[in-house]
């Protein structure tokens, strides 16, 4: 099916939509019998008509119906279905609150911990969806040993992560790398803390924030049309009941290759006021503070060097979040919910560099404080009227990576050096003296720099739904707009010191091992270096030092820029219920206008810095993006669905803002690309699924996904610069990302989780099942090309693609103890894609072995013990073939403990 | 409300809890405008052949980001405020008492290429003890650089001999009465003034231009690396000089083509001249023969720099200085080439 196809198909469908209102409405909240909980995900269905709809995360349901007697079917995943007779009179709203038995509630006695409570609210809710998506809800969130949102969405069909010093930070879904899958909180993107990209390190929200994660597989038209592997929904907590509802958990931890302690906890209140509960307040709030660390062995073959990097980290995690929603009537109400969370990292690393061919050792440290900031509003209102359905919104939110200092030294000594990879997993360092004494490094420089990146979006949404029927069967037309001006900037300073005379050597500057041993003792760090002894010295001495200016200029106007997006958006779609099939069809328009203002830095052909001048660029580009869905109901626990919807995904800012490197020294130049056109992709997506009615799933699916306009970094030989207008350098070689070339990603997942109750020695055990298969394919200039044969071209995988990615855990939940035993498979992938196929680097498979272990105390108190990277998987990078590691980090397992209550 | 309250309070214990560590052991660095101006001495150090009667060094600002954001390597920006500098003679070798070597010190700054503050009778305010070697002097506001020169007894190391012992002076900055100005001096660097042995391969030789041979050899050895000298004909050159100073090589060829050159308003017709200069790389002191090498970079037609060197050896006999070298530059290089040199 070509684009044109889908469009056509999307009109008939739209075109089908007029019909006569109901009058009718029926609303109600669903709430578990056992513990008064509301039931997410739930499906209410009218007997005997199309009429069907779910429970949202507040567990409230709402239809349109025609007036009489009617018979209310409610179905939840390990609740036994319940049916209601409600009378409604013409005109009325009535409102059915309806409570549900456990199939499990004959275990007299037993404390609800876990398993069917936080299984049943996600799978009744993908159940439910009108497209592919995967929801993980808050208590299995908690179920596994998962501190980030990041590290909670590898447990979903499909993810993989990448991770910063062992801990999740971004998310790839279905094959492709983190900048073609969107973010949103409450159903609104939010920006990116980080200067050169657009999607979000999620590693900055804390899991325990949250009330749910949604990953959309398939866009509908009522969503950003900018995601093409997917779309991740992080939903935060609100009130449920009127009963004062305070829970959380304290704990402590340790972390063994640091041989320190962490500290983490967290507390949440929830409450409905009033007579109605027409208030809800919830405060909710984190902290979580780990120290950490890695040890690192990296090498760059080019230059025949090796490094040992010893790691010192304190992480922090901060999410406060609140939700205020006021219920004026059945028919009206207003919410204002917000999130902040601030993540910050100090971190030093302590270096080694060994460069035999310099007959040199440089050694190192690096002092640096980073916090990336998220702050999010969101205040909207929805309401019901008689014919159609209203909600609109308005969102602040504002991003921000700050460093306030980011200090880096180097001292050298001219120590000869030889350097064997005869054993590939520990290379052997050969000096014939102790590299490790300090008297022997002189200083080489000090550098001193801050920055500070921001992100804000302004957004404004409405969206209107007109309910219908045509012959008997429940529709919904559903049409709505959206605004979002975008205001992006980075700024940065850079002070970079030499020797200008009398700077004492690194002795005079050591501090004290902050490990036993580093790398399996297999190297020696000695003393290092400490920063704030030299920045001491550099303040009692500074007539000793020597600002590089020029390297100022070049450093801070290469990096820093200012950028504005505006998005304009609006959409038609209409969701049919034609008997057992379900057809959502529809589509979205996008606008988006952006503008750019940066530098170009020139050095001429000595190497001087020879100008530094102002350059901008702007672009405007349109998408009209169809979406088709259909779910077809096999039974009441089966579905088969299908969706064929076209997306795209912007460029990261890195590749668009028209700041310019030109080294006329090394004839090579390095340009942005404001015209850069947006990756598009038709996706087609194929999904079998069925439930298990004491809650479960097992499910299969294929996709496809067929991308134009690639991105990729070309060279272009002997260009004139500029490439366009008059050209002030005759013949340079330009590196820039550009359009053109095609991609296509084709995958499998398949996923099943239950409770083995089916064999009676394992009824208290669960398994949790996962596995995607992926295969790309893109187009690039060939790495071999020359200015003679400039246009050949050679295929390779997308860089972020694992083949293949899985997860499995094995839990046994009994009476008051529960264990969990967890598994995570991420496949080899390219990371980077070299000047030659043999620079290609990728990084090698891994499979982390985490564990949790908890004991209800009562129905309130709850010990747990969680422990993470148990085999103490290493990241591993390789370069050319699997055995040529460049590089191999270790962090050993760490692990945290506590107490977790809900009063 | 109770509940409410106790949450509020426990959400804020749980913030201020945030102890990420971005103070701990950190130390805000001087940078920006708070990075004092620095004041150093302009070079490592100078040499002069023994006879020579006067040294100078020079004391200078460090360059700063250029306020006006027109330099992008930065610029010196003066002082507002005079300040006054100490200088100390730390050290001398080959003499006994300082005074027997430096009769008389001044200092001055040039006002342009033509004028100095001493021209203009302005008083740096200098004061030199030559017993103990300690100075002071001005530093005026408005000015980048000043020098410092001292007179010295032309008779004291000038002998016959080729010596085996350094003669030498040391001087470093020792402090500065600042004022309300931000500004430091580097104490830690020195300025050696090394008197040169010109029994040594120091000093200046002449190559006969009348021997065609050698005139040959010279054309051939650096027309590798200047386009002018390889086109040069005997009939063209009036002199060839090579000088041995502190630091460098240099090689002067004197046309018989003369031009008027301004100096300092008065017109005058001098000979036109080709350099050809180098950093000594390595070189043999202290002997009458030895090894010597030097090199320097050369800007290209599209602003890119290529080096060149020479190297290979020298022996003196009498006033003849025999010069053996070969050059490479830009992927060739000439045969080892011997200059037969007069002093």
């Amino acid at each position: 099916m070509n684009l044109k196809s889908l469009l056509f198909l999307v009109f008939l469908l739209s075109g089908s939509t007029l019909a006569m209102a109901q009058r009718s409405i029926i609303k109600g909240k669903i709430t578990s019998g056992e513990n008064r909980e509301v039931l997410t995900g739930a499906t209410v269905l009218v007997n005997g008509t199309s009429s069907s709809t779910a429970t949202d995360l507040n567990g409230e349901y709402q239809f349109y119906v025609n007036s009489g007697n009617l018979k209310i079917t409610v179905r939840y995943l390990g609740y036994k279905d319940t049916v209601v007779n409600v009378s409604v009179n013409a005109n009325e709203l009535k409102v059915v609150n309806i409570v549900m038995q456990s199939r499990q509630s004959v275990l007299q006695n037993v404390i609800i911990t876990g398993y069917t409570q936080g299984q049943a609210k996600a799978l009744n809710q993908q159940k439910n969806a009108d497209n592919i998506k995967n929801i993980i809800a808050a208590d299995q969130i908690g179920k596994f040993p998962d501190p980030n949102a990041a590290e909670a969405l590898q447990r979903v069909p499909g993810v993989n992560i990448e991770r910063d010093q062992g801990e999740g930070r971004y998310v790839s879904l279905r094959g492709l790398a983190p900048q073609f899958t969107n973010t949103s909180v409450n159903g609104e993107q939010i920006p990116s803390p980080e200067a050169d990209v657009r999607f979000v390190a999620l590693d900055a929200i804390p899991s325990d924030q949250l009330a749910s994660i949604e990953v959309s597989k398939a866009l509908t038209p009522d969503m950003d049309g900018d995601a093409i592997g997917g779309s991740i929904n992080l939903i935060t907590r609100s009130a449920q009941s009127k009963k004062a509802v305070i829970q959380g958990f304290l704990g402590g931890g340790y972390n063994e290759l640091m041989n320190r302690g962490n500290v983490q906890g967290q507390l949440q209140y929830g409450q409905r006021f009033g007579k109605n509960e027409k208030l809800g307040v919830l405060l909710n709030s984190s902290y979580y503070q780990n120290n950490l660390g890695s040890d690192g062995v990296e090498r760059t073959i080019n230059d025949n060097e090796l490094e040992l990097r010893d790691y010192e980290l304190t992480r922090t995690r901060l999410g406060l979040s609140s939700s205020l929603d006021y219920h004026f009537n059945n028919h009206h109400e207003v919410y204002f919910n917000t999130i902040y969370s601030r993540f910050t990292d100090r971190e030093w690393r302590r270096r080694y560099v060994f460069v035999p061919e310099d007959e040199e050792i440089e050694k190192l440290t690096k002092d640096r404080f980073e916090s990336q900031s998220v702050l999010s509003l969101n205040a909207g209102a929805k309401h019901i009227f008689k014919n159609f359905l209203l909600d609109y919104e308005a969102q602040y939110s504002y991003a921000e990576q700050k460093t306030p200092y980011d200090n880096e030294a180097g001292f050298v000594a001219g120590i000869p050096s030889t350097l064997s990879y005869a054993d590939t997993k520990f290379p052997t360092i050969d000096t014939d003296q102790d590299y490790t004494s300090n008297s022997q490094y002189e200083f080489d420089e000090l550098g001193m720099g801050s920055s500070l990146a921001k992100d804000r979006n302004i957004t404004a949404k409405i969206n209107i739904g007109v309910p219908y029927k045509i012959n008997g069967s429940e529709g919904l037309l559903k049409f709505g707009a959206k605004v979002r001006s975008k205001n992006k900037s980075y700024a940065i300073t850079q002070n970079t010191y030499e020797n200008l005379g009398g700077v004492p050597n690194l002795d005079q500057f050591a501090g004290k091992p902050v490990k036993k041993e580093f790398f399996f003792n297999r190297y020696q760090m000695g003393n290092p270096l400490d920063v704030s002894n030299l920045i001491g010295y550099f303040n009692a001495n500074p007539g000793q030092f020597e600002l590089q200016i020029a390297d100022k200029a070049s450093d801070e106007a290469l990096e820093s820029y200012t950028a504005s997006e505006d998005v304009v958006a609006a959409y038609v779609m209409g969701r049919q219920q034609i008997k057992k099939l379900m057809v959502l069809g529809g589509v979205r328009y996008e606008r988006t206008k952006v503008s750019y203002n940066s530098k170009d830095v020139i050095f001429a052909a000595n190497g001087d810095l020879e100008a530094i001048r102002p350059v901008n660029g702007s672009s405007t580009y349109d998408f009209v993006l169809p979406q088709v869905h259909l779910k077809y109901d096999l039974g009441n626990l089966t579905n088969l669905r299908a969706a064929v919807t076209y997306s795209y995904a912007r460029p990261n800012f890195s590749e668009i803002i028209p700041s310019q490197e030109i080294n006329r020294e090394d004839r090579v130049a390095t340009i942005g690309n404001a015209a850069l056109k947006p990756v598009s992709a038709l996706n087609y997506d194929l999904m079998a699924e069925h439930y298990f009615g004491s809650v479960g799933i097992v499910s299969a699916g294929v996709f496809y996904k067929q991308l134009d306009n690639f991105i990729y970094r070309r060279v272009i030989f002997n260009s004139p610069y500029p490439l366009t207008g008059t050209p002030i350098i005759p013949q340079i070689d330009v590196t820039q990302s550009q359009n053109g070339n095609d991609a296509s990603v084709l995958g499998a997942e398949f996923a099943f989780q239950r409770r083995l109750s089916f064999i009676p020695f394992l009824k208290d055990f669960s398994l949790y099942l996962n596995y995607t298969y992926t295969h790309s394919n893109a187009k690039l200039q060939s790495r071999e090309a020359t200015e003679g044969n400039a246009s050949i071209t050679e295929e390779i995988r997308l860089p972020g693609q694992a083949s293949q990615v899985g997860n499995g855990s094995l839990a046994y939940e009994g009476r008051k103890f529960s264990a969990r035993v967890s598994l995570n498979f991420n496949g080899s992938y390219l990371s980077e894609i070299g000047g030659t196929k043999a620079e290609d680097i990728f990084i090698k498979n891994r499979m982390q072995v985490d564990a949790t272990a908890g004991y209800a105390i009562n129905s309130q108190f709850r010990l747990f013990v969680e422990a993470l990277n148990l085999t103490n998987q290493p990241l591993q990078a390789y370069q050319g073939n699997s055995n040529q590691y460049i590089q191999r980090e270790f962090y050993s397992y760490w692990m945290r403990f506590g107490l977790k209550f809900n009063l | 409300m109770k509940k409410l309250r106790y949450s509020v309070l426990s959400l804020l214990i749980l913030a201020l809890m945030a102890c990420d560590k971005e103070n701990d052991n950190v130390i805000k660095p001087l940078t920006g405008d708070n990075f004092p101006q620095i004041l150093n001495l302009a070079d490592e150090g100078d040499g002069e052949i023994e006879d020579e009667d006067k040294f100078s060094f020079k004391i200078t600002l460090a360059d700063r980001v250029d306020p006006d954001g027109e330099s992008l390597e930065g610029r010196i920006v003066p002082l507002k405020k005079t300040v006054r500098v100490n200088f100390e003679v730390t050290d001398f070798e080959g003499f006994n008492n300082l005074n027997e070597y430096i009769e008389d010190a001044a200092a001055f700054y040039e006002i342009d290429d033509c004028t100095t503050s001493e021209d203009e009778g302005i008083d740096l305010h200098l004061t030199f003890d030559r017993t103990t070697g300690k100075g002071s002097v001005d530093f005026p506001a408005g000015v980048e650089e000043i020098e410092v020169e001292f007179e010295t007894n032309p008779d004291l190391f000038d002998d016959k001999v080729l010596n085996a012992d350094d003669r030498k002076i040391e001087i470093q900055l020792t402090a500065v009465q600042a004022g309300e100005e931000k500004v430091v001096v580097n104490t830690a660097n020195k300025f050696e003034y090394l008197v040169l042995d010109d029994e040594s391969i120091y000093g200046s030789y002449e190559l006969d231009i009348e021997d065609a041979a050698q005139f040959q050899k010279f054309i051939t050895l650096f027309g590798l690396i200047n386009e002018d000298v390889k086109g040069l004909k005997a009939d063209d050159v009036e002199e060839i000089e090579i000088e041995f100073q502190y630091g460098e090589f240099k090689a002067v060829i004197v046309l018989k083509e003369t031009e008027q050159v301004d100096e300092c308003g008065d017109i005058e017709t001098v000979n036109k001249e080709i350099e050809i200069e180098g950093g000594i790389e390595e070189l043999d002191e202290k002997t009458l023969a030895g090894a010597v090498e030097f090199a320097d970079d050369i800007e290209q037609e599209d602003g890119s720099e290529q080096e060149f060197k020479y190297s290979g050896k020298f022996k003196i006999v009498g006033k003849n200085l025999e010069l053996t070298l070969q050059g490479e530059y830009n992927d060739d290089e000439t045969d080892k080439i011997t200059l037969v040199l007069k002093k």
